[in-house]
């Protein structure tokens, strides 16, 4: 097992466990992988190390941007893309790739740039969670450094105001959502039946846009007419982070949990587990030694041992 | 560009791409994105003749190259070009279903998020490469001091969209092994099959194959570049399927790639 793991993050609202989309992309990614992390939220910024929010820290080591703690968490043996074929693989760096150029412009405009939303819920909220004197600073510096990710990735020309570079990000992102929509179908992630790093990175995304109240908010309206996406996000809230839809967590969350948790360390380390089993098979009294190997030759007598090594 | 107008005049004979002079000017990542809109337009079936321009960067709609010149309109950029040529009736994606050309999509975006970036990072933030390459050539049409002056405000523009988007930080190993990633999802995208989606090329197969025959083809201060990509034998020999097909029966286009590939130099 790892070394404790804490991870620093910005805080939740409105019913989620973070409200910026990296964070919420590594606690999601960590619920979904089993890996232990203790979340601090951050209330007085100056304890945070200079750099990105997220950051992992493990015993000595500062990780600061998603992909590469989601790297960290993989060595660490928390795979959830464990079962994810080659070609899933490439797919899930493509669709991310995907995210960030079409859909990130839109999440930070809406967040930092539209003057509304801006003004009245993103700057009180993480003033709120800043200490002073930083908090007068720091939400001002994030805008600007939002404002010019995107006019220097978007807006050359043919584009020359910034209304005409807003009106091309929401379309891209639009364009972006109705994609996602379309690839997810009806399954309930994307990749079949449970979670990888793609679900990890589209809840991280798409989790602040629906459920974050804002005055402006021609994006969630798109996205609530995308009803799969939307399950998608409830799904994920409900199953992974106990939280109901209008976001109370209910007592008793921390049996559940861990036995999720265990459940998917079980799965990820059944070689562990397989070789643990052939050692009790050794040293127990009633059978033999003898290898794995020639359990797949013999018939008759030897089954007893096949069926020894499925029991718990 | 209204629809209407664009669909009812058919292709000229006398369409133009514009890039900048290729044997003196020219840059790795201008250079696959030219490759790439030149690869479409074969795939397509569209006759265009290729014009070298010092000033092309400058003549362009958006500042980004290449562009084309068909009939009155000027268009530039491979996404733009696509819905263009769309317009009129040609498309290489009508065959493919929603699911497949949202993957389509994003695969072209990992194309344009990691390879067209590395490339720009390499050419203008690795310190060695931007001295002995891309400062003499980028302005070599022009004067001292201008041509000085030109790479050097490119060079700070490109450096601080490197810093807005977090590539900054980063050191050239974390570039290549991105790279590296990306060569692998596409391989393993590839797989065996001739191109992306089996049967009939896409515009994904003309973006790909422009930014790794370029990549492959273009001798920079080392080889680790061209190396990342050689690693996926499949890469390369689907580089070579598609210069076969499209490239070496065109006379005017054989000079420049058929050359190009058998002197396996660009520069110097």
């Amino acid at each position: 097992m790892a070394a404790p793991m804490e991870l620093r993050c910005w805080g939740g609202d409105w019913g989620l466990p973070s409200v910026h989309p990296e964070s919420l992309t590594v606690m999601a990614y960590a619920k979904f992988s089993g890996a232990p992390l203790t979340v601090n939220t951050l209330s007085s910024f100056w304890k945070a190390p200079k750099g990105d929010i997220p950051v992992l820290i493990s015993e000595d080591k500062v990780i600061s941007q998603p992909a590469k703690i989601l790297n960290f968490l993989r060595k660490q043996k928390y795979n959830a893309d464990y079962e994810l074929s080659a070609k899933q693989g490439a797919d899930t760096l493509a669709y991310i790739a995907l995210l960030e150029e079409k859909l990130l412009p839109a999440l930070l405009h809406t967040f930092w740039i539209e003057a509304e939303n801006y003004c009245s819920v993103t700057k009180p909220w993480f003033a709120s969670r800043i200490a002073f004197p930083l908090s007068l600073y720091l939400p001002g510096k994030m805008s600007s450094e939002a404002l010019n990710r995107i006019l220097l990735t978007k807006g050359g020309p043919p584009l020359y105001s910034l209304t005409e570079v807003e009106a091309q990000i929401y379309r891209d992102a639009k364009e972006c959502l109705n994609l996602l929509s379309k690839r997810l179908g009806t399954s309930q992630f994307f990749f079949g039946d449970t979670p990888t790093t793609l679900d990890a990175f589209v809840f991280g995304f798409l989790a602040p846009i629906y459920k974050v109240c804002f005055p402006r908010v021609q994006l969630q309206e798109h996205l609530k007419q995308l009803p799969n996406l939307c399950r998608f996000c409830d799904e994920i809230l409900t199953c992974y982070f106990r939280l109901s839809v209008s976001g109370h967590s209910p007592a008793g969350q921390d049996t559940a949990d861990a036995n999720l948790q265990k459940l998917t360390q079980l799965v990820n380390k059944e070689s562990n587990l397989i070789e643990k089993m052939d050692d009790n098979l050794r040293k127990s009294p009633q059978h033999p030694p003898r290898k794995l190997t020639t359990l797949k030759l013999a018939a008759g007598g030897e089954e007893s041992s096949p069926f020894s090594r499925l029991s718990p | 560009i209204s629809p209407l107008s664009t669909a009812a005049e058919p292709w000229p004979e006398n369409a133009a791409l514009y890039q900048q002079l290729k044997d003196e000017q020219i840059l790795l990542s201008d250079n696959a994105s030219s490759l790439a809109v030149q690869a479409f337009l074969q795939m397509c079936n569209l006759p265009i003749r290729v014009v070298c321009r010092a000033n092309a960067e400058y003549m362009s709609p958006s500042g980004k190259l290449p562009f084309i010149h068909v009939g009155n309109q000027v268009v530039s950029e491979l996404g733009p070009i696509v819905q263009f040529v769309k317009a009129k009736g040609h498309s290489l994606s009508d065959g493919l279903d929603e699911v497949q050309k949202a993957e389509m999509k994003a695969y072209m975006e990992l194309v344009n998020n990691m390879l067209l970036t590395a490339e720009l990072y390499l050419q203008w933030c690795d310190d060695v490469t931007v001295e002995e390459i891309t400062h003499p050539r980028y302005g070599s049409p022009y004067p001292w001091p201008l041509n000085r002056i030109l790479s050097y405000q490119k060079q700070w523009e490109v450096k601080r969209k490197m810093k807005a988007i977090g590539w900054a930080g980063k050191t050239l190993e974390q570039v290549l092994e991105d790279v590296d990633q990306c060569c692998q999802a596409l391989s393993q995208r590839l797989g065996t099959q001739p191109y992306f989606f089996n049967k009939q090329p896409t515009e994904l197969d003309a973006l790909v194959f422009g930014h790794l025959f370029t990549i492959l083809t273009t001798q920079l201060i080392t080889d680790e570049l061209s190396e990342k990509v050689k690693n996926y034998s499949n890469l390369t020999a689907f580089c070579r399927r598609i210069e076969q097909q499209y490239f070496e029966g065109h006379d005017k286009d054989s000079s420049t790639i058929a050359a190009r590939s058998a002197k396996k130099s660009l520069l110097r």
